[in-house]
This record gives structure tokens, sequence and C-alpha cells, in this order.
């Protein structure tokens, strides 16, 4: 079993041989991108150093499958927000947009978004997509994301302004977040159309250490809805920060499945959402693979696994610092504890 | 003036803050500087505890991060009336006299907890000198030093970013380690904090209003001794 027939049949829930070891964040890290003889802050400009930073780091650590690009900023750049790369700066920071609308007023997208595509750095996404969907003849999974609607409107908008407007002036905001709607949904499907095996949603600025969770049902879960239905591959929806009084709402909104972070707690999760669910989550990347011990990692992946997860995902990008000892770790405990099955994913 | 006046608008300033309400808030600052009132006192006991009861109404999941946006709005509203007006001996006797630099650092352009707590800041008495979103991390050290601040605080709302403050810490403390340095956003963990050699944190923009709601508050304590 190669590792995109691997994690095809899982997100089909069908028997497989291990646990795939992936995730629908970026899991790039130094040790590739050194080998590589790059910077950091190279790979997000070029399709090829993009993809082989993607694969030598999957190669490297014997990962199932990749994600691309690494940062958030690429459909607001094309929107002409610009973006930051901070390629003057030493270590490693993600590029960041630099000018957001200041309000609604202000806000001026196209009529349709089939036009973005050719613009800033997006054909750099579509190369890098292409080079890990050919690597080896294809033989690793690929996955695509996009942000949510409201994530991807902080991104253009000043975020207080649209968290204000959601309560203040709730039918412009709900217009303007119809329009991501239809921006995401744009996205996913050009990923899709590129062949990708998977495509997350990262919704990650709507947990409810920000939006409550009535707001969260009226002004996220509708759009969402709109946008897993029109995504015809795998999707995850994925949300980070805390999700416990979300979690029954994301496992509604019509995605494969569900990704939550570590403030999640992942046993009270899996009986809300019962053994059917794919549920994928919940380590924090920093803390584990990062900051612990080598001799650490391994009960936490455990705790994972026994929280009840189908596949031991970070809660968010690895920090590609991250330390190799801890890396192997972390590897070798998906290997050890996830030879059995799963709630919702049987073995061989 | 009697005292039932000045109660009656030390609520409305405090009712305006919790309820979001500029209009009321602007409407009972007004009075308290016609009326010739204790500017001081309507800022700590009718803005500030409006607001320490925001922090608790957050706390409770009862306001969630919108709300606190919209209650600040309302604060400042008030805020930027009575401001001008506070007597600097009342200050003096009860109130903070320190200076604060504020930013969310480099790689982060999220600044809404960092807003938050530099309301909080003024509110309380403190010379802010904000440097706004993704700020070079030399730039906290420059600006300490000019200002000679007693309180540099930084927010990351990306673990991706949080680094930065651990060189912004050595940098401060080795050029003075009396400064004290405060650290925001959701991946700061009181370990992490303390790693980095910070001397207080909050993790997110209702946790910074908490922590800022505790400073205020032990103020307005001192203020009514």
């Amino acid at each position: 079993m190669t590792p995109k027939q691997r994690v095809q049949k899982f997100f089909r829930r069908e028997p497989i041989d291990q646990m795939p070891l992936f995730s629908g964040m970026g899991t790039v890290t130094i040790q590739a991108i050194e080998k590589m003889q790059v910077r950091f802050a190279q790979v997000h400009t070029d399709a090829e150093l993009m993809g082989r930073s993607a694969m030598e780091s999957a190669k490297l650590w014997d990962l199932d499958g990749v994600v691309v690009p690494y940062d958030m900023c690429t459909p607001a750049e094309a929107l002409g927000r610009g973006v930051t790369l901070y390629t003057d700066v030493e270590g490693i920071l993600y590029p960041t947009v630099p000018t957001k609308w200041a309000n609604l007023d202000e806000a001026s997208l196209p009529a349709d978004f089939s036009g973005i595509f050719s613009q800033a750095r997006m054909p750099v996404v579509d190369g890098a997509l292409k080079y890990c969907l050919g690597y080896e003849g294809g033989r690793y999974a690929v996955g695509g994301w996009v942000l949510g609607p409201f994530t991807l409107a902080g991104q253009v908008i000043e975020l207080d302004v649209l968290l204000k407007g959601m309560a203040k002036d709730k039918e412009r905001v709900s217009a303007f977040l119809g329009r991501m709607t239809d921006l995401v949904i744009a996205m996913a499907q050009h990923y899709q159309s590129l062949g990708v095996d998977y495509i997350t949603i990262r919704e990650m600025g709507s947990g409810t250490d920000l939006l409550s969770p009535r707001m969260w049902k009226n002004l996220i879960k509708p759009n969402l809805e709109r946008v897993f239905q029109a995504i015809s591959i795998p999707s995850v929806n994925h949300i980070c920060g805390s999700t416990d009084l979300i979690v029954e709402m994301m496992a509604d909104c019509g995605a494969t499945a569900v990704s939550v972070d570590q403030k999640n707690n992942m046993a009270q999760s899996r009986q809300k959402l019962g053994n059917d669910a794919i549920l994928l989550g919940n380590f924090d990347p920093y803390k584990t693979l990062v900051q612990m011990e080598p001799g650490q990692v391994e009960a936490v992946i455990k705790a994972c696994v026994e929280g009840g997860v189908d596949a031991v995902w970070p809660g968010c990008d690895l920090w590609p610092d991250v330390k190799a000892e801890n890396m192997r770790a972390y590897v070798a405990a998906v290997r050890k504890f996830g030879g059995a099955p799963t709630p919702a994913v049987g073995r061989l | 003036m009697s005292e039932e006046r000045v109660q009656e608008l030390l609520k409305e300033l405090h009712e305006g803050v919790v309820e979001y309400d500029e209009e009321r808030v602007v409407a009972a600052s007004k009075a308290v500087l016609d009326e010739g009132h204790n500017v001081y006192n309507a800022v700590m006991n009718g803005l500030a505890s409006g607001m320490e009861e925001v922090g608790e109404l957050y706390d409770q999941q009862e306001y969630f991060v919108p709300e606190l946006l919209m209650c600040a709005d309302a604060l400042y509203a008030g805020l930027d009336l009575l401001k001008p007006h506070i007597d600097p001996a009342d200050v003096g006797t009860t109130g903070a006299k320190g200076q604060v630099v504020i930013g969310s650092v480099q790689g982060d352009v999220h600044d809404i907890g960092k807003n938050i707590i530099k309301m909080m800041f003024e509110v309380a008495g403190f010379t802010v000198y904000d440097l706004g979103r993704d700020v070079p991390l030399e730039k906290f050290v420059e600006e300490q030093l000019k200002t000679d601040s007693e309180i540099v605080a930084m927010s990351a709302m990306m673990t991706t970013t949080m680094m930065g403050m651990k060189k912004v810490v050595e940098m401060i403390k080795e050029k003075n380690p009396n400064v004290k340095i405060m650290l925001g956003g959701a991946p700061v963990t009181g370990d992490i904090a303390s790693l980095f050699g910070a001397d207080g944190y909050a993790e997110s923009a209702g946790n910074a209003v908490q922590e800022a709601v505790r400073m205020v508050a032990q103020l307005r304590k001192l203020q009514n001794q």
C-alpha cells in the first residue's frame, strides 16, 4: 500500500495497514530545507523549492502526505493586499499580509474569482502542487488547503471591523462573508481540479476563544456547509483553539472529517460524535516537537490515540525548526500505536 | 453636588460600557464634566469598573471577543472625553504614573489583544508608546531605552511568531534587568512566559482584559481606601 493509497482509503473508511502519518497543515521542517541549502523565506516564491521542501520533509520523516503552500497569504495577495516575505530577517517567519481594507466600504472584490489563479503567487502554489503530485510517480498523498470564509475575510479586512460588524452590521458582514465563501469554493474546486487527494478548510479564527457558539451557528456554519457541499473529494473541517462547544456543529457541516487542536477534549468529542465520524488531532506541535524532551513525545501521541482520533494530526502547522529526535519519536509513536483499528477506520 | 448624583453617573458609565452603549457613555461623561465631578473617579469607578464586569462576563462565556471590542469602543468614547480633564494630583496620589512600550512582534499582524491591553494601561494612567503591529524586534529595545519605560508588553497571535518575543526579552533584560515584560497571545502559556524570562502573560484578548482589570482593580482599591 502506497502512502497515497493509505490516505485515500483512510478517507473512504476502508481498512488500511496502519494509521496514515499526514496533516492538513504544513509539515515542512528545517532539516529538509537545510538539506536543500536554501532559506525558509525562499520556498514561498518558487514552485519547485516549495514542492521539493514538502517532499524532502515527507521522505526524511516517512510521512504519507504533504500540504502546500505553507503560508496563508496567497489569496489575499492575489486580491491586491500584498505580502511581506521577511527575506532579510534571520530565522523563520511566515509571510504576512501588510495592508488590509480598513472597512467594508473599501473592500473591492472581482465579480468572479476565476481570474485570481494567474495573480501573484497563485501560479507558484499550482506549480508546487503539481510537483508534489508527480513526485515519484504520484506515490504520496497531496493535500490542498484553503482558509475558511471568516478567516480569509480576516486576511483582507481588519479583523476588529469584521468582529464588531458581526454584531452591529450583520447584514453587510454576512454578505461579505458570502463573497468570501465564493472565493473559498473557487479555490477548493481549483485545487480539486489539479488532482489533490483531500482539501482542508482551515476556519481557524472562528473558535469559541473568539466567537460565541450562537454566532458560529448563524454566521460561520452556513458558509462552511456551502463550501463542503461544493467539494467532491475528501474534505476536512479544521478549527484550532476552543472547539468543545462547537464540535458537533463542525461535524454537521458536511466535511469528510473534523480536525481540532489540543484545546479540544478529544474523548468527549468522540463521545458526542460517535464512532462513524473521522476525527483528526490533536497534539500541540510546538510544545511536542520543539520544547519537549524526546522521551516525552510518545506519551503525547499515545494520549491522542487513546482519546479516539482516527489519525494523529498536529493542531497547527509544524514549527519548521523541530528537534529531529522529537520528530523521530512522533513518527515512531504513530507507527506503534496506530496499528490497531480506530473508531471510524478499520485495519487489514 | 450630591453623592447620589455621583453614584448615578458612575452607574451610567459602568452600564454604558457593559452594554456597549457609546451614546450613553458619552452623555454620562459630558455630565461628569459639565457638573464638575471628579473625573479620575469617573474613569476608575465608572469606565474601568464597567470593563471589570466585562472581563467577568468574558470569563463566564457570556461575552466573546466581538462584545469585548464593542465594550472597548464604549470605554474609549468616554475616556477620550474625560482623560484630558483628569487632575494630575488625583493620579499622583492613587494611580499609576508608569510608561509602557507595547506592540505585536514582527511577523504578526494581529493586534486585537494588544489594543485591549493598551486601552487598560491608558485607563490606569500609564503613558503608552504603541509601536503597532509587525514590529521589528530591535524596535522594542530602542523604544524602551528611548522612553525609559518600566514595562514592555508584546503580543503574538501565532506560535510561528512567538519565538521573536524570546529574543526581545533577552535583549531588554541584558540592557536593563529591571524592566517588567508582559507577553500576550494565543500561543503564550505560563511555561513559555517563564521560559522566555518574562514577568507576566495573558493568552487571549479576554485574558488580557482579566490581567489588566486586576491591575486597574488594585488601583481602584487604593483610590477608594
